[in-house]
């Protein structure tokens, strides 16, 4: 490389150094800001991409209406590849770039190492993707809420179908083993005992394990009569539930709220038929009931939508809904008050998205229903009413 | 002591093992003619994996047709790599070299994550579904029917290597470079085949890996493992990587069953630290001898 | 222009900063790390932090890999090493910040040393190897040891107290960070005019020949892996103070390989490549999101910038490696020479 051309490239660094020096914060005052971590990249790039989507529309929407009390909402976000470093990383820089009031976080793992900060700045009320146990407790999470049931519930929901469908059949759980898979897995292990039902097999699996054949072997052996999935949006399900059916295994299978978008659960084929799970949403595509959100989603989004953008929608909706409450509380956005508002929603209507009005119990939104898989018409099915979590 | 499982979980590793020996033999053959570590195997395995799965539902070529392009694709970027990469590099440092594959595995993950997403993705199924048994053992077919092309290839490879004008060449150019030279053998065209073959093989043993369980971009998470593979058998030795493969695929299936799934990382990484204090060289690697 | 410095006593051969315009400019750097703080803004506040932890970093790594030539693929599992301790002890114990970065270090330091153990075995790439094995051991270690790790939930660290100042953001962050680098810097820089430095010299070159000149290998290549880690766990100390949070997660292999690319990106052997080195790898990924910005893309530009971001690193190492082997050190010197020796040419 010559002097010349190395003296050409630092004159542009130069330059370019110049100009980043003055990219600094420039925002708007009398904003309201929604910060994210959000998986967009990585192993729950599925869900991430479409949580963002889902962020985004809402926002887009009430700013058409006129943002929250007249004041604009901007969506500022970081790609965090799932990884729990890189969501902390985000939310640093995000907060420092931006004076951020609401927060969206991508994983258990960050919303449990953040919680500290939270409680040091007092500045931020955070919701996200994770619906652990953990954070359910406003004591220890007083800045937190979750956009469903809690991950303990989910299961117990399911534990309660299968006691009734079922008294004292076998169930076996299959986990990933991080944060997110392991939150509910103590307390259930309970909650099975309570019901009369039997734990016969505990699988669990490497994050983003690709080779399941072994584990699949394990749980042959044990031929539970109900397989509950955690922890996974939607690797190594399919390779679970095919490799189990081929080997002649006849349990039903079951998952939680991640695992439950009709699009993954259709791709698997006939194996999945039958396919159980918890879904604190309505599809979509349900065009069944009166549900003016979901058909303003229809309109601007035509097509199916994932669960996983539904997520991201409830959650700037209920975000922005705590803003505006204590906006008109004519309070200062910090979060004591904004959790204060969190706690005065009572019979909310999310329009139609959940399919009852909404009351909050800690830091949950407790209604959830169990949908099956029917593949033969690709449709899912709900088996239950909306049930109210304890 | 459930011996029908042990049976059932020992066959499943084997399988596995044989994908590993696969790729290790890739491996093996760069290192033999080329003296490069090559860090960026496992995505090359994962190239292969992604062009198999561009040339079936872009170009919706049937599976065979598609499989063949891929691997030609590996080929080509064997050479291609070779070529822009290595060249350059000849007489420099180990460690330059090494550090520049890791460096193309980066460029090759950020190339799929573009083009592809990093969503995980299944191939088409080509593989026949219906249930193996061997006895009353069950075998995924999925792993049988990839054990058996694995070994196939493996045979195939050896007797290429013994029998084929080029196999012999490539051979003379890794025991002695200047005597290879002396004979009259093309030695920088013994190093783009030994690339573009290993290229081929790698492509073939991503789409087996693929086929098994979906592609990705942390696909190259594979390579670690077969890194273990021909360290553990030696990084110079043919025979080391199929028997390595095979020990290394066995293990990983016994611990992930018996100890935890949790374990089943460490396994091969425990074995590396084991070989490394009993043999650091393989097991049946040849050792360095340094002279001033 | 400076055509040659004659040196009339030996501390003055020796000096780092043999010149007045070299101690000079040295000054106005200092000035300009102080004054900084006061200009910029929370966000690059945030980056020098980030660039300083690096820095601490990948010095440690060149004293390994650049100046004694043990290539490690294991200096994240060192950074975990400190990172862990100094939260474990903040956290449950309390004890002084700066006492924690030591301790830290210690434990980083033994962690070194076992991992080094196979150094008089195995050399070149096996070790570059054995050093993978200990990271992903280590990394098994954070993520089971669950009592004292916290597992894969990881473990929160109360910011660190100085004097009874709570050091809670960025710009009162900054004032320790940075000294602190600067002086782990100087010591680097002072190693290498000593005997343990030249022997770290010397058996890079040709070990062999090095321990036929009487320097005794093993203990010379341990004090080196030893050192490295010293270096590794005080960043990662700093690192878990400046992100207030520790997962097993935060230490994969990639991060020793991109503070390998660092070392040798800005240049194997020199002092100033490991700052350069770790300056650079650390802002290109903030260069490459501006630039994308500026690009005419439609949509959501998010989804292209992390691959372009393996990308650009991927291509930076090769590129690098194939053009200009000896880093931007070297890019460095010829432009000082330039400088120097203008109006002639170099």
């Amino acid at each position: 490389m010559s002097n010349s051309f190395i003296i050409r490239v630092l004159q542009l660094l130069g330059l370019a150094a110049g100009i980043l020096s003055t990219a600094g914060t420039v925002y708007a005052e009398e904003e309201i800001v929604i910060g994210g971590s959000i998986p967009i990249t990585g192993v729950f790039s599925f869900a991430g991409v479409n949580i963002h989507a889902g962020i985004g529309d809402y926002v887009k929407l009430v700013n058409d209406q006129g943002g929250v009390m007249g004041r604009k909402v901007r969506y500022v976000y970081e790609d965090t590849g799932y990884k729990a470093d890189a969501s902390v990383a985000a939310f640093k820089k995000l907060t420092s770039q931006n004076p951020v009031h609401l927060y969206y976080g991508d994983s258990t793992a960050f919303s449990k190492i953040i919680n500290p900060e939270l409680n040091r700045t007092e500045s931020i009320l955070m919701t996200g993707a994770s619906f652990a146990t953990e954070i359910n407790d406003p004591r220890k999470y007083p800045y937190q809420f979750m956009v469903g049931p809690d991950y303990q519930a989910m299961f117990a929901l399911l534990l309660k179908y299968i006691a009734r469908e079922k008294p004292n059949a076998t169930v076996a759980f299959v986990y990933s083993d991080s944060e997110f898979g392991r939150d509910p897995i103590e307390e259930n292990k309970k909650t099975v005992a309570n019901l009369g039902l039997k734990l016969v097999a505990e699988v669990i699996t490497p994050p983003g394990s690709v080779d399941v054949s072994t584990e699949v072997l394990k749980l042959r052996r044990a031929d539970p009569d109900y397989t509950i999935f955690h922890g996974y949006v939607l690797a190594p399900i399919p390779e679970f539930i095919s490799l189990a059916r081929k080997m002649g295994m006849q349990s039903q299978f079951m998952g939680t709220f991640w695992s439950m978008d009709k699009n993954n659960i259709m791709k698997m084929g006939e194996d999945a038929d039958g396919f159980l799970g918890i879904m604190p949403y309505r599809y979509s595509d349900d065009a069944s009931a009166d549900a003016p959100m979901l058909e303003k989603i229809r309109q601007i989004r035509p097509g199916y939508q994932s669960t996983t953008y539904l997520q991201g929608f409830v959650a700037a909706m209920l975000l922005l809904e705590c803003a505006k409450r204590t906006l008109e509380a004519d309070q200062e956005l910090n979060a004591k008050n904004l959790k204060a508002a969190f706690n005065s929603i009572k019979n909310f209507d999310t329009g139609g998205i959940i399919g009852v009005p909404v009351t909050v119990k800690s830091n949950s939104i407790p209604v959830g229903r169990i949908y099956k898989a029917d593949l033969k018409n690709g449709k899912m099915v709900p088996v239950s009413d909306w049930l109210t979590t304890e | 002591m459930d011996w029908l499982l042990l049976l059932e979980v020992s066959l499943a590793g084997l399988g596995t093992g044989g994908l590993y020996a696969l790729t290790a033999l890739a491996f093996v053959m760069i290192y033999k003619a080329t003296k490069v570590v090559n860090l960026a195997i496992g995505e090359m395995l994962m190239m292969g994996a992604y062009f198999f799965l561009a040339f079936s539902t872009a170009l919706q070529l049937p599976w065979w047709l598609a499989m063949a392009g891929a691997v030609m694709g590996g080929g080509l970027l064997g050479a291609v790599i070779e070529r822009l990469t290595i060249r350059p590099l000849l007489g420099k440092s180990t460690l330059s070299v090494f550090m520049v594959t890791v460096g193309l595995a980066s460029v090759f993950v950020g190339v799929v994550e573009l083009v592809w997403t990093a969503d995980p993705r299944a191939l088409p199924e080509f593989i026949p579904r219906a249930a193996v048994f061997i006895g009353p053992a069950f075998v995924a077919p999925k792993i049988f029917y990839s054990f058996l092309v694995a070994a196939a290839l493996i045979a195939a490879t050896l007797f290429v290597l013994r029998f084929w004008r080029g196999g012999v060449a490539l051979r003379a150019t890794a025991s002695d470079q200047v005597a290879a030279y002396a004979m009259g053998i093309n030695v920088p065209r013994v190093f783009s085949v030994a690339w573009i073959i290993a290229g081929m093989i790698a492509a073939l043993a991503g789409i087996l890996v693929g086929a098994i369980g979906g592609i990705s971009s942390a696909m190259g998470q594979f390579g670690l493992s077969v890194l273990v593979v021909v360290i553990f058998g030696g990084l110079d030795s043919v025979l080391g990587a199929l028997v390595g493969g095979i020990v290394v695929g066995l293990m990983e299936a016994l611990a992930g069953t018996y100890l935890g799934g949790e374990y089943k990382r460490l396994t091969p990484f425990s074995l590396l630290a084991l070989i490394l204090i009993v043999r650091p060289y393989g097991l049946f690697g040849t050792a360095e001898i340094e002279r001033l | 222009m400076r055509i040659g410095a004659a040196k009339a006593t030996y501390a003055a051969d020796e000096a780092l900063f043999d010149s007045a315009t070299q101690r000079c400019w040295l000054g106005v750097l200092f000035t300009a790390l102080v004054c900084f703080p006061f200009l910029a803004n929370a966000y690059w506040l945030y980056l020098a932090g980030l660039v300083a932890i690096n820095v601490v970093s990948v010095t440690g790594l060149n004293i390994l890999t650049g100046y004694t030539g043990l290539v490690s693929l294991g200096h994240a599992a060192f950074l975990g090493l400190g990172a862990y301790t100094v939260a474990i002890l903040e956290a449950r114990a309390g004890t002084n910040f700066l006492l924690n970065l030591v301790v830290g270090g210690g434990v980083a330091t033994i962690g070194g040393l076992i991992v080094g153990m196979p150094s008089l075995r195995v050399k070149g790439l096996y070790l570059a190897i054995s050093t993978i094995a200990a990271l992903f051991i280590l990394q098994f270690v954070f993520y089971n040891w669950v009592a004292v790790t916290g597992g894969s939930a990881g473990l929160s660290v109360p910011p660190a107290r100085l004097f009874g100042l709570v050091l809670d953001d960025s710009f009162k962050f900054y004032w320790v960070i940075v000294p602190l680098t600067v002086l782990l810097l100087f010591g680097a820089a002072n190693l290498f005019r000593t005997r343990i430095g030249r022997a770290f010299i010397a058996i890079r070159d040709r070990d062999i020949s090095a321990e036929v000149l009487g320097i005794p290998l093993l203990r010379y290549k341990l004090m080196s892996f030893g050192l490295s880690s010293f270096y590794a766990g005080v960043a990662g100390g700093l690192w878990a103070y400046f992100f207030r949070s520790v997962t097993p997660e935060s230490f994969p292999l990639l991060l020793s390989i991109f503070y390998l690319a660092a070392v040798i990106v800005g240049g194997m052997g020199t002092i100033l490549g490991g700052i350069l080195g770790a300056a650079f790898m650390t802002l290109v990924p903030e260069l490459l999101k501006l630039i994308v910005g500026w690009l005419p893309i439609q949509g959501d530009t998010l989804v292209i910038i992390s691959p372009l971001r393996t990308i650009a690193f991927g291509a930076l190492i090769i590129g690098f490696l194939i053009f200009e082997p000896n880093g931007l050190a070297e890019i460095w010197c010829r432009v000082r020479r330039f400088f120097h020796l203008w109006p002639f040419r170099t």
